[in-house]
This record gives C-alpha cells, structure tokens and sequence, in this order.
C-alpha cells in the first residue's frame, strides 16, 4: 500500500509537470483527489489493515495528500501564469480607434469674453449688477444728460418700440443704446458707495462689417466721497493688464461722453504687434478699447445723488471687440450666424 | 473734419514735424484720425514746358516732343495727347516716378521712337476724373517746380475727429486755437473789430426775426456788382484739400469762410428775393420750397425758413432754396450770417434728412459773437475775388444779446475730482491761453465760441486735458473694505452653463429681435414687441421664446451638412408691461431663459460606437434634468403639455412644488414645416428666476449609511400608459422609510407581454440607518409593495426575487 502511495505521487508529480492548461490540472486534481480520485481508492482500503499499519500507512497518506496539494497549488500558479502569458501575448486593441466620449459643449467668444470681464472686476471689488434692455428714453438719453436734440444722439443711432402695444401711445420707449441706463437704476436702488459692473445685450441701428445691430457692453460705475480721475485710470490700467497682459500699456485720451465730464478714450498698446504697428491696430500702436470719465454732475442730480458730496467714475467698454482681440476673429458678423463650424472652434 | 496744415499756417506757427503736432492733438482730445500728404504720391513730376512737337514716325496717333524742365538739356518724351500748344507748360512725370494709378515710368521705346518720362493728364496724376488729354498748367510756373508744390498739393492734412461737443474745432481758426494753447504760442485771427452798430436795413432791403427762439442773431451784407466767376487756384486748392468742391467765387467764398472760422453763410441772388426783404419765420400753411438739391419739399410747422416777401427761400441753417441760388447771372447779393438755435435745426435736418455742413455746425452751436465779424470779413473777400462792391453798413438783428457765461472754478476741486495737485498758475495760465478770462474771486468768462463748457466739471476738464491725462498719476480705488458678495442668480448660471457644457450643448447668441413669421410658426407673435424702425423685417420683432432663434440655428446647420447639433442660448424673452416705464418700473416683461435645442445624431456625426443613434425626446428632459441636478434640485415632476410649441406625443412641463421651471418637448410638426425645419428637433426651455429660487447653490452633507444595503429588483406588467413617475413614487411611499432609491431600469413591450401593456423594472435599494437589514424584513416590505402594485397600480408582478 504504501509503494502504491508513493507511485500514484510519482505519477501525479510526472503528470501535473506535464500540465499545461488549468483545465488539464483540474482534472488531475480530480483524478488524484477527488472524492472518487486514487487518494481516496488507495486509502479506501485502509480499514484491511491492521491498527499499527494503518497508523503508518495513515501518515504516509497524509504526507502524500499534502505533497500532492502542494503539486497541485504548483500547477495550478504555472498554468494561470501561462494563461495570463497568452493573454497578455493575445491581439492588441486598436488604441487609435476614437474613444467613447462627450465632446464638451463650447461657449459662445462674447459670453466667455464677457465673464472674463466681470471676473476681473469681481477680483477689483464690483459687484455685478444688470437692468431692462427696453428701456424709456429718460433712462437711456435724458437720465444721461443727452437731452432731446442733442447731437450726441447720433453717436447712437436708436431702435424704438411700437408703443401701442403697452396700453397708450408712447413714442419714448427704445431698445437701450448702451448699458448705461443701468447706473440710473443702481442708483436709484442704492446708497452710495457703489461699485459694479453691469453687462448686457445693447442694441443699434447699425449693421455693416464693423457693426451688428446687437452687440454687448459691459459698463462699470464706482461712486463714494472723493473718487478721483487717478482711481479711475489706476482701475482701468489694471484691468487692461489682467486681460491683455502684464506688459500692456495703456493710453488716456481726451474725449467726448454726455454723460462724464472729463472723458477719456482709453487705449491699450496693440496685442497683436505689441506696439510697433500693424494691420489690426491701423499702424497706431493703439488699440481703442473703452471709453470712461468722471461721472457728470447731471447724472448725479437724476440719480438723487449729491455731486457736493460723492464723485464717481464710470466707464463701458464694447465686448465683441474684445472677442475679436482675444481669439483673433476678423469678421463681426460671423458671431452672431451662430454656424456650427464657427462655434466648435472656442 | 479735414484740416489743411498749410492753411492752419496762416493763423498760427506750426512746428516742424506734422506727427507729433498730431500726436499732441489727439492727447488734447481732438482725434487726428489720419495724416494724408497728397503732394507725396507725385514725387518726381515736375512743371515742364514743351520746346516742339513733330509727329511720330510709325504712329498716326502719336507725337514726339522736345521738353525743357529745368535740367538743362531738352529731353525727347513720346506723347499721345493733342490738346497742347507748343510752349505750354504741363506735368511730366521723370524717369523712375512711381505714378498715384501704381504706373512705374521708364526709359522706353515707343515703336521705334526713345521716351524719357511721360507728359500727364490730371486723372494720371490722381487728382482729378478727366482724363482730356494733358493737364495745362498756369504759364506763370517756374519750370522745374515739382508738380505738388505747383498744385498746391504739397500739404499735409490732418482728419481731425471732432467729438459733438467741440463745433469751435471745426473750423481752422478753431484747431489754430487749439494749437497755440498746446504750444504756448498766439494765433492770428483773420476777423476784424467791426466798428459801429447794425441796423435791421440797408440799401433798400430789410431783414425782420419773427421767431427769435429759433433764429437768434441774423447779420446780412450786401455786396453789388459782383462778376460770378472761377475761384483763384488758391481759394479751390484748400477747397479741395478739405474735401469741399468749388463751384464759383461766391459760393466758394461762403464755404471758404465756414472753414476758417466755423460760421456758415449763404449767399442769396438780391434780385430775386421778392420785396428786398429776408424774413426769418415758420412756414404759413402748407407752403413747400425747392432747395439747392431740386427736391422740392412740404414745410413742416416746426422748420424755420428765411422767407423773402412772398415766400419761403431757404430752410434755415439747413440749406438754401433753388430760386435764389446764386447764378451766373447774379450781379447783387445779400450774403448771411446768423445764428440758429441748435435743436430747431437739428429738428429739420433730421425731419428732410439733409445733413448738411452748415446743419452740421448750427446743430452744435456756432460763435454767436462773431457773426457781424464773420459777415465782414465773407463780404470782403468777396469783393476782392468777385470785384464787387460792399454796401458801407451793416445789417444785424440780435433781438436779445447774450451776455457772455461765467463759471466758478473752486481750484481745490480740480485735486478733489483729478487726484493731482494742479497749482493754481497752472490752472490759470492754460484757462487763459484757451480765451478764458478770469474776472476775479474764482470766476471765469467763457469764449462765446466754446459752447461746451457750462459748468465747473468742465473748467477741470480742460485742465486736465491740456496738461496731458498722463500727468495724472495711476491710482487703486480706496475705501470699500468689503467684497460685494455673490450674487445667487451669478452663481446659478455659472453651474447651469458648466452642465450644459457637459452635456456638449454648444452656447449660441442670436439677435434679440426675430421676423413676426418665425414668432408666428410658435403662435407667439401675439403680444410680441414690435420695433417702429427695424433695419428688416427679419428683425423686427422682439423674441417672445429663444426657440424663434434656435430653431433656426438647426435648419441653418442642416443646410450647412451638419449630421446633428446641440446649442443653448442664455437670454431674455420679451413681453409687453401695460403698467410698464412708470416711474422706475421697467418697460417690459423681461424674462430670463435658457433654452436649448436637440437634433439629429447624438455625437454630432456617425460614429463607430453609437451606431448613428439620433437625439430624442429623452435626451432633451435629459439636458433639463441634469440641470436641475447640477443645481440640487429635488422633486421636479414632469407633466403632459399641451402646446402649440411642441409635438402633442412628446411635451412635458417641469415642476417643483407646483412651480413651473420650464418645458420640453419635441417640435411641434406644424411650427417645423413652418420654419422649414428638419424632423426630429427636441426643445427645452427654462426660467432662470425660478430655476434660482429653487437651487440649494450650497448642498448640505448626510452622513454615509454604516449598515450595508439590500438590492432587490421587481419587474411589474402594467398598462402601456400607466407612466414611470406614478409607480416610482408608489414603490417609494410604500416602502418607506427603508427603501431608499427605486432606479428604473427596463421598460419592455412586445412577445410576451400582452398587448396594451408594458414590462418596468426596477432596482431598489433597502437599507436601514441604525442596523444591519434581515432578509426577513426586506421581504415583508417587498411583498407589500408587490401587493399594493396589484391594487393601486392595476399590474402584476412578473417576477420578485
């Protein structure tokens, strides 16, 4: 019994050497250790021997079971190593084939321009504010000190609405010009100090390559006792060189708004040449961004403020143009045909 | 405004270089937009004379001459022209001239014949449309002077950009002002002292106001014997250079006028001005008047005319009528000078659309105290170029002088508003070199021709500019310690456009305003905003839905083989307020929105994983519900709609808590052949305001469950249009409080479920805060759900595990 115990080890071990799949050691396994394997025929007839032998063939056949556990567990890691070899040996994917994927939704220049914008002046302290875009004539021209007949209301040329359908026959309702009248209405709400910036859809009477008759602004205000001109440059320079760059520069110029007394055009050194002249900055070196100036002291009075006890500044600036900068857009119009080859490209 | 810097010259000294005298306007705040040397582009012609003529040898049509342009030696030039004489003088363009037309001159052999240059027409030149033949030039020319010099070309002119507030500037006399104050020099005005007092007539002829509101000065001078004829070269030179054409010395002189000093004029034939007078009055009736353009024109009661006796002759300060135009006939002449008020003559110009030179300046308000000086001074000149005589006397109508404006200057508000120290000599000296005159305590007298300033505000402004905004130092706004905080409806629409981002939803922004057809297709043009002035009737409307807008955006990317897009807009929908623009109540009904369109394939072309799958009404409510996820929305119900807007099979509302968010749907079939549409387009709309109030933009934590969950599933047959939401909620109130989710998970119809029904699975979660769940438990609470599926839901339970 016991030669037949160390030959079935000897058979097994040439056996599970032999295997190469772990199907093959799975059947040897039951071959060998099975409840109807040869361990358990062989050691089946134990009950014949005598006590003393059965005790020795006993210990025999255990060392046998464990051994053969043993080859087993062997045969059974080489075979998974194998397999594991040949599907790791196994075709490789096509790894250039596209992946299974959202392509992400891509915002319009002009909103993603515009919230560049009012991130930068929410970094400055503005708070964000936004008002009608039908607007009345006062809140948009007179409020404004752009009283009727003036010539300054050609720098605007205006959309009116029909006003039969408000229940009279208004003929001062318009689609606001600019963001301004914003300010009147900030100020009417609240107490200075102030300090905000009001984006928003404006609208003109106006459509040729370098104007759309919508387009939008975004118009800032900064009221409190003594604002100077200074705080007004010192807050536009910084803007300019959080959006354009560290290195631009920017230029002040005299210029003309009803409703600011002084005014300044405001210029910054051409991103495109850096100053030297090109084709986009007119050979100038400057680029017009935005226009500004001390609040007049007629807005202050429509508004109910006090001009003896507050200034401000105010300023408003074109964001399309800005868009057309910063991604290098040449032609206005196109952002508004709202073409699917057009949009997927921001 | 076209400024010539040779005409400037006479009035001020100007420095050498015209760029930095460019440069130091526009930081003054009068914009020089463009610096044009006309004289540049001639380079290399010269005045030359033509020594003889003999026909080319191979050429009918050609001559060869002998030129003399100062060398020295005579030069051969092979010329085509005929309307010479020999001994003429006339414009050669020397070898190696690059002509304005681009046209290179060379050494050449013209059919066997050599040509050194070539002889020029006036259209060769640049300078002028006719090309008849050679430019003759005025016999009294050196030969040799280049041609530009000759001409007159050789000038520089500024395109000065007057802002509406500056009429003094636009004139020369009014940039020479300017000029001086900039480089501490003086200027030397071309107008005299007038000496004596005006009277309302002269010579036989009256002048009368009977609206001194809107005519507020009337000057006339009357000039007789008068020779229409051609301008000097000179006068039609700087005519030109400032971009106004001559027509004859009369005209010409009225115009050349206007341009030096900013006053405009008219000149009126005398003899046909009825009853030798001028009055200056509303038009009677429904009178009409034919103006210098030959249009004849209805008066309105508001324009204001110069009338003569009978009728109306001018359209005051607008322009001139055709029956007293000056002609070549014309031997008397009554020349004005007035002033208008601003708004009547804007008022006029607007209602004829004549914009005019003269509207223009009377729009923005001319020098009121110059306006006998100026009538001189017109007068006079035309004397000297027409050869006429100058009545002695004045006519001058001023019913209510105008006392010249004194500001206050409180020089420590000039630091308070500029955030610089400007000593007060310096305030002075640049107030004084702009006319301003100080008459004592902080008080100053403005120049009647600086129309702008009014106030204090702007006394600071011109400090400030002529000092240079660059002396203002660069300063951060102080005081305001606290940051504005975030506003909610900032924070909502930053998450909402992130999700749509997610979701590969393209952002578009449309115009506001939309064509009544494509309200119409919505049936929203009811109640629409209509523009009384659109640029087209495709703009017309304002947009009652974004859809108007969306849509199409899809045709227009069908028609552009797009295989299927996906876009959004962030906007506003537009609806009348009848108690709108009341006080500071806003106008209109302004709706925020964000709507969005599905169409076509899923992935925006075919691919190799999605097997062209194409959007439907699931991805639409899907769009919705990842917002409403995106901003922790909980509990939003989805009912059937009802809507001229969308497919009647397929529309939903969204709710929470019996607030309507929004809609979504598919494309009414009706509104997509309307609008020309493909099938198959998806919608959704929603409010922003709602959206807001029902946004926790801060989610609070829970605590995760420690005791494990218990999965089960449960697949029930119900009626095909038993729908999803009512057997979800039923499972959930059952089974509460221990199943925590029910998770749909297969909808089935087809072999084997009987027809009119359908197959819904769903996996539910059990799960318990404080223990670990016994199968007993779960089964109990599963049982009764099967149960009360049977009775409230009218199904069955295919199978329970």
């Amino acid at each position: 019994m016991e030669e037949r115990l160390k030959a079935l080890l000897e058979s097994a071990r040439a056996e599970l050497a032999q295997a190469g799949s772990p199907e093959v050691v799975e059947q040897a396994r039951v071959k060998y250790l099975g409840k109807k394997g040869e361990l358990s025929a062989v050691l089946g007839g134990m009950g014949k021997l005598p006590p003393e032998e059965r005790r020795t063939v006993g210990a025999i056949g255990n060392s046998v079971k464990t051994q053969l556990e043993a080859l087993l567990a062997q045969a059974v890691g080489r075979a998974d190593e194998r397999a594991l070899e040949a599907e790791l040996q196994g075709a490789r994917l096509d790894v250039t084939l596209p992946g299974r994927a959202q392509a992400p939704g891509r915002r319009h220049p002009v909103s993603q321009t515009l919230e560049d914008i009012v991130d930068t002046f929410r970094r400055l302290g503005f708070d964000v504010a936004t008002g009608p875009e039908i607007e009345s004539d006062w809140y948009n021209f007179e409020a404004l000190n752009v009283p009727a007949d003036h010539p300054a209301r050609d720098m605007q040329d205006t959309f009116y609405v029909d006003g039969a359908a408000f229940g009279g026959d208004r003929k001062d309702l318009l689609l606001r010009t600019h963001t301004s009248p914003v300010q009147m209405r900030l100020m009417q709400a609240v107490k200075p100090p102030v300090r905000s910036v009001m984006p928003g859809r404006v609208y003109r009477k106006d459509s040729d390559v370098t104007h759309t008759p919508m387009f939008h602004q975004v118009e800032g205000l900064v009221v409190d006792r003594g604002v100077t001109f200074a705080e007004l440059k010192g807050t536009l320079d910084a803007f300019a060189k959080s959006f354009f760059g560290a290195k631009v520069k920017t230029r002040f110029r005299p210029s003309f708004f009803p409703f600011t007394e002084p005014s300044a055009e405001v210029d910054v050194s051409c991103s495109i040449c850096g100053g030297s002249g090109c084709r986009v900055c007119k050979q100038t070196g400057w680029l017009e961004v935005l226009g500004s100036g001390m609040v007049h002291p007629n807005v202050f009075k429509a508004a109910g403020y006090d001009s003896a006890q507050v200034t401000g500044f105010a300023f408003g600036m074109g964001v399309e143009r800005l868009a057309m900068l910063r991604f290098g857009i040449e032609d206005l119009r196109t952002m508004f045909e709202n073409d699917y080859r057009f949009l997927q490209q921001f | 405004m076209r400024i010539s810097l040779k005409w400037l010259a006479d009035y001020v000294a100007l420095p050498a270089d015209p760029t930095e005298l460019a440069r130091r306007l526009t930081m003054a705040g009068l914009e020089v937009e463009g610096v044009e040397r006309p004289g540049e582009a001639l380079s290399g012609v010269v005045v030359a004379t033509i020594l003889a003529s003999t026909k080319h040898p191979n050429a009918d049509k050609l001559s060869v001459t002998s030129i003399d342009f100062g060398s020295g030696t005579p030069l051969q030039v092979v010329c085509g022209a005929k309307n010479y004489q020999v001994g003429d003088l006339v414009p050669l363009a020397t070898v190696g001239t690059r002509l304005p037309g681009g046209l290179n001159i060379e050494k050449s052999d013209k059919r066997g014949v050599e040509s050194f240059g070539m002889l020029c027409s006036a259209r060769e030149l640049g300078i002028s449309e006719q090309a008849d033949g050679l430019l003759i030039l005025d016999p009294a020319l050196p030969v040799g002077t280049p041609i530009a010099r000759a001409l007159g070309l050789d000038d520089v002119i500024f395109e000065v950009n007057v802002t509406p507030n500056r009429p003094d500037a636009l004139c020369h006399l009014g940039i020479a002002r300017e000029v001086a104050t900039l480089l501490g020099t003086t200027v030397k005005s071309p107008l005299e002292k007038v000496a004596g007092q005006g009277a309302s007539s002269l010579g036989g002829v009256s002048v009368r106001i009977d609206d001194p509101t809107r005519c507020l000065r009337y000057a006339a001078k009357i000039i007789e014997g008068v020779k229409v004829a051609p301008s000097p070269a000179w006068l039609q030179q700087r005519l030109t250079a400032c971009g106004v054409r001559a027509i004859n010395n009369l005209v010409d002189v009225t115009n050349y006028v206007m341009l030096e000093v900013g006053q405009p004029l008219h000149a009126f034939d005398l003899d046909q001005l009825a009853g030798s007078q001028i009055v200056v009055r509303l038009p009677k009736g429904a009178e009409t008047l034919k103006t210098l353009d030959d249009k004849v024109r209805t008066l309105h009661p508001d324009d204001l005319v110069i009338a003569d006796r009978d009728r109306a002759v001018a359209l005051a300060g607008v322009m001139g009528g055709a029956t007293s135009e000056v002609t070549a006939a014309t031997t008397r002449v009554l020349l004005e000078s007035a002033t208008f008020a601003p708004g009547a003559v804007r008022r006029t110009a607007k209602r004829h659309a004549l914009h005019s030179e003269s509207s223009h300046r009377f729009e923005r308000g001319t020098d009121l105290s110059a306006v006998a000086q100026v009538a001189e001074r017109a007068a006079a000149l035309i004397a000297e170029l027409g050869g006429g005589r100058v009545l002695p006397g004045l006519i001058d109508v001023y019913p209510h002088p105008k006392q010249p404006l004194s500001i206050d200057l409180r020089p420590s508000r000039v630091s308070e508003v500029l955030g610089v120290e400007v000593p007060m000599a310096e305030q002075e000296r640049i107030l004084e070199t702009l006319g301003f005159v100080f008459s004592g305590q902080q008080r100053w007298q403005v120049p009647a021709a600086r129309v702008d300033v009014t106030g204090e505000e702007d006394l600071i402004e011109e400090v400030a500019r002529i000092r240079g905004y660059e002396s203002i130092p660069v300063a951060l706004p102080r005081g305001l310690g606290a940051l504005a905080p975030a506003k909610p409806e900032v924070q909502a629409e930053r998450i909402i456009r992130r999700a749509l981002a997610g979701l590969g939803i393209d952002e578009v922004v449309n115009y506001s305003f939309v064509s009544p057809a494509e309200l119409e297709a919505f049936g929203a043009l009811d109640q629409a905003i209509t523009l009384t002035n659109p640029l087209s009737v495709e703009q017309s409307v304002m947009r009652t839905t974004l859809f108007a807008s969306l849509v199409p955006n899809v045709v227009r990317s069908a028609r552009h083989q797009a295989a299927g897009v996906r876009f959004y807009e962030w906007g506003r929908s537009y609806r009348p307020d009848p108690q709108g623009g009341q006080g500071s109540r806003p106008v209109a009904f302004e709706t925020q929105q964000v709507a969005g369109v599905l169409w076509g394939l899923r992935e925006g072309a075919r691919t190799w994983t999605a097997k062209d799958a194409a959007c439907d009404f699931y991805d639409a409510k899907g769009a919705v519900q990842s917002v409403l996820q995106a901003l922790h929305i909980e509990g939003a119900t989805y009912e059937p709609l009802e809507s001229s807007w969308y497919h009647p099979r397929a529309a939903a509302s969204v709710k929470v808590s019996g607030v309507t968010l929004g809609t979504v749907g598919e494309l009414h079939p009706r509104a997509a052949k309307r609008l020309e549409a493909p099938a198959g387009v998806f919608l959704f709309q929603l409010e922003v305001d709602a959206l807001v109030k029902a946004a926790k933009l801060v989610p609070k934590a829970v605590g995760l469950g420690k005791f494990p969950a218990v999965l089960r599933d449960i697949a029930l047959v119900v009626k095909l249009e038993l729908p999803h939401q009512q057997i979800q909620a039923m499972i959930a109130e059952v089974g509460r409080p221990l199943v925590e989710d029910v998770q749909l998970f297969d909808v089935y119809t087809g072999a084997q479920i009987a027809a009119g029904h359908k197959n819904v699975a769903y996996a539910l979660r059990y799960r318990a805060p404080d223990r670990t769940l016994t199968d007993a438990e779960v089964y109990q609470v599963h049982e009764r759900i099967v149960a009360e599926v049977n009775t409230r839901l009218g199904g069955s339970v295919r199978k329970a595990e």
